[in-house]
């Protein structure tokens, strides 16, 4: 093909897919007498225009994109972007006070400009403040860039940092202005968000700062920074964290009441607090945390592990101190029923869950601090140098630096322990029965797409037979157990785990040996035949109805140890959180084990895997019993946690959005299938805010294309995955028609 | 027999369906999941046509009507060949030319039809069960054979399915693109080294294959009703046919759809509750897999047609 016409090729791409998002964003459904409605509507309206100019931009940019690339490889270009966006999007899109309006930043700031008596730093910050430090922060960054001058990068950086303590100030400003007028308990993530963009500037700022050379290297230079002391990132993170969470954030928040870590203490003196937490809302809190800091401070920065080991134990003795506090003072708040204090784990702000979550994180620099490599060999691969040649890095190079993969566990780990204390009721329930119960599935699955290869179309039948088995086991189908196997659902895990697995093996048996397309239709098949089975069987299911009586709540009763599940979601979260632990555990040695290693051998090749010896046959009905025991487990958790459910919770669509998480995320990384899932779980539920609820599937369905398009590796592809996309085989050598490569055979 | 006829009416609407997906597989072993909604948009892009001829519907005049279902059929089939045009340029050439893996054309096709068929939502309602204005007494019977009931609308679907599928046969047999094709499916590298345009091939292959989905859309419309869910059923339905009849395969897809409307609808007469249909279908389709692994007819589309 020439290049005219090659050119206008892309233009009148860039102008149609302007149209579709003009269409996207244009108002909803006409009806049928009115055929064109809508489209007459978001197509001949001015603000068509705006979405052609967006596409002529684009085209411009992609026709001149030749010309981009050499500063694209620059030092520090990617952080830039990404930082960019992400404060773009924390100050459109994210909530910043829930008291106020939509609880948008826009709606907020027009409330922060109506109102007198706001500090003046926050009021310029909601007033136009926040912007401009963008732009100062954007434009030294890309003049450090592009005139490579070291001095401007050091310059973003520290701007960027009290742009992010502006944006916290400001923030905590308006929220406690909010509550002196009644406001309740602010759940809001926005400026956190903010923070993260502007961390991430800083970021883009270190490293144009520190990188020696001017071409190709952002991420070996990240690498560098990141790896510069291992642990010292999380150690800052937390010591940053612990300060705000300290100083200023909310410990205790009964109705009308917001009081920081010290009004706490004044609150609860001489008030028969147990002598540990007043201690420690005293000067033990603190002291922990200096203590701690110091530790891993210099443990990772002078690399002396006795110390780090030290600055763990300090560090995770104080989470265990600091929820024991934050136990005691709920548990004494509602006795004493200060200001309609309602009880154990009840009314708690955010600073506490913060505190802990700092201290986790210091704890883990220790950590890391302690087991890192003392001597970083540098990671310039083939593919690294390959890739400075092609002016573009390869994937697999990307966070080689000691710890690196290991700190962003632990934040990982972090957030999730203890991010949901402080999320509203709302976000409770979606990380618990959205997120939660999905990633678990996607991990169950990934084992049999990811890893083995085999296409399952009818994964979530699996996830209908453990909760099917659990309602029986515990008596709420029509069908009542004997009275001797009759039980709680906890103990129904072991035998739905069984019975699935058994399931799996009665359709794996008779169709594994089916080749990749056929064993796709036949377990969709198999799912929508267990689906019709649950509605139409009446007398065993109740049909549609599902389970006549509620499946009890799970509960622990060993004598000493008795915990309860009720109705606070919390208390799910954390048995979801120990559920996915274990099967993570379970997995991750799996997946290079001798039977990982044969899984993987028969996704490439199965004739080749055949002919090593390898028993195929029952290696991927393995694979398909363990993948669905796995869901099995969910299926538990999802029927003792919801307690009715019907079989519309077991539909088709649902086995395919599985599949989808997994792919998305990154075929066969358990990195992957779990980013995958939470990814796309949790967009349906932000976009509630942003698009029409109805447009909802349409938006992920975009964003799933798109995905797919610009990265078909996934999210974050596994590192098998990743050189077979993108290392090895030189791109011009490349056949043209690899519709499908040879080595794909599922 | 009247179900007989009524599996027939069915059956050769998955059989138009399950060219489409029998069509992309043979020339980029893939199952293309947004097929679905290709037939889905054939059933818009008609009731646009339809709707701008006959408004209401109400006194049209007889000799019209047959030109009234030509003008369905064909800006049916128009629509829904744009749309699986575009998604050819849109959700699998990219992937083709990054030599993407197998799963992700899948999980992008299924991005596309979910994109797809809210969009249709969103332009023109979510109503799901939406009828063809009544421009014609389509149930009036038109002979009884053996005591069955064959009303009008039955035989013009059987019969333009029938016409369409003699069409694609020869099509597929005896001129260049059809060669191309088998040449494709056959073996694509070597058909590239024999100066094939795979690319231009492949796109047209995609609209064949929307040509034939949107015709049963706008028949499926008239016979049952029509809204922008309605793809995935039937594609789900129209796929299993052409798994059963063998993918790839495209007599095995015709085969495999007349087989699936049949089973459907016999389902009753032997004395099994309705609402096992679906149950039914897929036993059968597994059964048939047990035995014959490749489906009914084998599955390279070179070599049956």
């Amino acid at each position: 093909m020439n290049r005219t016409s090659d050119t206008v090729n892309r233009l009148v791409m860039c102008l149609a897919g302007a149209l579709v998002l003009a269409l996207m964003w244009g108002p909803q459904e006409g009806s049928f007498d009115n055929f064109w409605f809508v489209i007459n509507h978001s197509l001949f309206s001015a603000r068509v225009l705006v979405f052609l100019a967006l596409g002529v931009i684009v085209f411009l940019a992609m026709t001149f994109w030749p010309r981009v690339v050499p500063f694209l490889t620059r030092p520090g270009v990617w952080p830039l972007v990404a930082g960019t966006l992400t404060v773009i999007a924390s100050q459109t899109l994210m909530h910043w006070a829930d008291q106020v309006g939509d609880a948008k930043f826009g709606t907020v700031a027009k409330a922060a400009a109506n109102t007198d008596g706001l500090s003046p730093l926050a009021s310029a910050f909601f007033g136009g403040l926040c912007w401009a430090l963008l732009v100062i922060v954007v434009l030294l960054l890309a003049a450090a860039i592009i005139t490579g001058l070291r001095n401007f990068g050091w310059a973003a950086a520290a701007l960027s940092l009290v742009a992010a303590v502006i944006a916290y100030i400001s923030h905590a400003a308006v929220v406690d202005y909010v509550q002196k007028f009644g406001g309740g308990v602010d759940h809001s993530l926005g400026v956190y968000v903010c923070i993260v963009g502007y961390l991430v500037l800083m970021t883009a700022g270190l490293v144009v700062a520190m990188s020696d050379a001017q071409v190709a290297d952002t991420r070996r230079t990240m690498n560098r920074v990141l790896g510069w002391r291992p642990g010292l990132p999380l150690v800052a993170i937390g010591a940053v964290l612990g300060i705000m969470a300290m100083a200023t954030s909310t410990w205790f928040s009964p109705a009308n009441y917001n009081a920081t870590l010290a009004d706490t203490r004044n609150l609860f003196r001489g008030t028969g607090l147990a002598p540990i937490a007043v201690q420690y809302l005293a000067w033990l809190g603190w002291a922990l945390l200096a203590i701690s800091l110091v530790l891993s401070g210099v443990a990772s920065y002078r690399r002396i592990r006795p110390l780090g080991w030290a600055g763990a134990a300090v560090g995770w003795l104080g989470v265990l101190l600091t929820v024991l506090t934050l136990y005691r003072i709920s548990d004494l708040g509602a006795d004493l029923a200060v200001d309609a204090a309602t009880g154990p784990w009840q009314n708690l702000g955010a600073g506490g869950w913060m505190a802990c979550a700092a201290l986790f994180l210091i704890g883990a620099g220790g950590y890391i601090a302690a087991t890192a490599p003392r001597y970083s060999t540098p990671a310039v691969t083939a593919t690294d140098s390959d890739a400075v040649a092609t002016g573009r890095s390869a994937s697999s190079s990307f966070l080689t630096a000691p710890g690196a993969v290991r700190s962003g566990i632990m934040i990982a780990v972090a957030v999730a322990l203890f991010y949901p204390p402080t999320a509203n009721g709302f976000w409770q329930s979606v990380l618990v029965s959205e997120i939660g119960i999905y990633v678990l599935l996607a991990v169950g699955l990934n084992v049999v797409v990811g890893w083995a290869g085999l296409l399952d179309l009818g994964f979530i039948a699996f996830y209908a037979i453990g909760s099917y088995t659990t309602a029986y086991l515990v008596g709420s189908l029509p069908v009542k157990p004997p009275s001797w196997l009759q039980m709680s659902p906890l103990l129904a895990i072991p035998f739905a785990v069984l019975i699935c697995l058994l399931a799996g093996l009665a359709l794996g048996a008779p169709t594994l040996r089916l080749r990749g397309d056929y064993l796709a239709i036949v377990t969709l098949g198999f799912g929508e035949i267990i689906r019709i089975v649950a509605v139409n069987a009446d007398e065993v299911t109740n049909g549609s109805q599902g389970p006549s009586t509620q499946v009890p709540h799970p509960v622990i009763d060993l004598g000493p140890v008795s915990i309860t599940w009720g109705l606070n979601q919390l208390q799910y979260w954390y048995l979801l959180l120990v559920f996915v632990l274990v099967v993570l555990l379970a997995f991750r040695r799996l997946e290079d084990s001798r039977i990982g290693r044969s899984w993987a051998a028969i996704r490439e090749d199965e004739v080749a895997a055949q002919a090593t010896g390898i028993n195929t046959f029952r290696i991927k009905l393995l694979a398909f019993a363990i993948g669905a025991s796995t869901s099995g487990v969910a299926g538990v958790f999802f029927a003792s946690q919801i307690g009715f459910f019907t079989p519309d919770n077991f539909v088709l669509n649902n086995s395919i959005l599985v599949v989808a998480y997994v792919v998305f995320g990154g075929m066969g990384s358990l990195p992957g299938a779990i980013a995958g899932a939470a990814l796309l779980t949790w967009l349906p539920e932000f976009l509630k805010d942003q698009v029409p609820a109805a447009d909802r599937q349409m938006w992920i369905g975009a964003a799933v294309l798109a995905m797919m398009i610009f990265r078909p590796g996934g999210l974050l592809p596994a590192r098998r995955r990743a050189v077979e996309l993108s290392g090895l085989q030189p791109r011009s050598t490349r056949l043209e028609p690899a519709a499908v490569p040879a080595s794909e055979g599922i | 027999m009247n179900y007989l006829i009524l599996g027939l009416t069915r059956g050769s609407m998955y059989a138009l369906i399950a060219l489409g997906y029998t069509l992309v597989y043979g020339v980029l072993q893939l199952i293309n999941f947004a097929h679905s909604e290709v037939f889905m948009s054939g059933a818009f892009g008609s009731y646009a046509i339809v709707h701008l001829l006959v408004g209401d519907g109400k006194g049209t005049p007889s000799w019209a009507v047959p030109f009234v279902l030509v003008a369905g059929i064909v800006s049916g089939a128009v629509t829904a060949a744009a749309i699986a045009w575009m998604l050819e340029r849109v959700a699998y050439r990219p992937l083709r030319k990054r030599g993407a893996p197998k799963l992700a054309f899948l999980i992008s096709a299924i991005g596309a039809s979910f994109f797809l068929s809210q969009l249709a939502g969103k332009l023109f309602g979510r109503l799901t069960s939406n009828a063809f204005p009544g421009f014609w007494d389509q149930n009036a019977v038109v002979f009884k054979p053996f005591g069955a009931e064959v009303r009008v609308l039955q035989v013009v679907i059987i019969a333009s399915a029938v016409v369409m599928m003699i069409f694609l046969d020869r099509l597929v047999a005896v001129t260049k693109l059809g060669r191309s094709i088998r040449a494709i499916s056959e073996d694509a590298p070597t058909a590239a080294l024999m100066g094939i345009d795979i690319d231009k091939t492949i796109s047209r292959t995609f609209v064949i294959g929307g040509l034939l989905g949107g015709a049963a859309g706008f028949l499926f419309g008239l016979n049952f009703s029509f809204g922008n869910t309605m793809g995935f059923i039937p594609g789900v339905k129209a796929f299993a046919a052409a798994v059963l009849g063998g993918i790839g395969n495209i007599r095995g897809a015709m085969i495999g759809g007349l087989l699936l409307g049949i089973v459907e609808n016999l389902v009753p007469v032997v004395n099994i509750d309705t609402k096992w249909t679906d149950v039914v279908a897929f036993v059968v389709l597994v059964l048939v897999l047990m035995f014959r692994p490749t489906g009914i007819l084998g599955e390279r589309l070179g070599r049956a047609a």
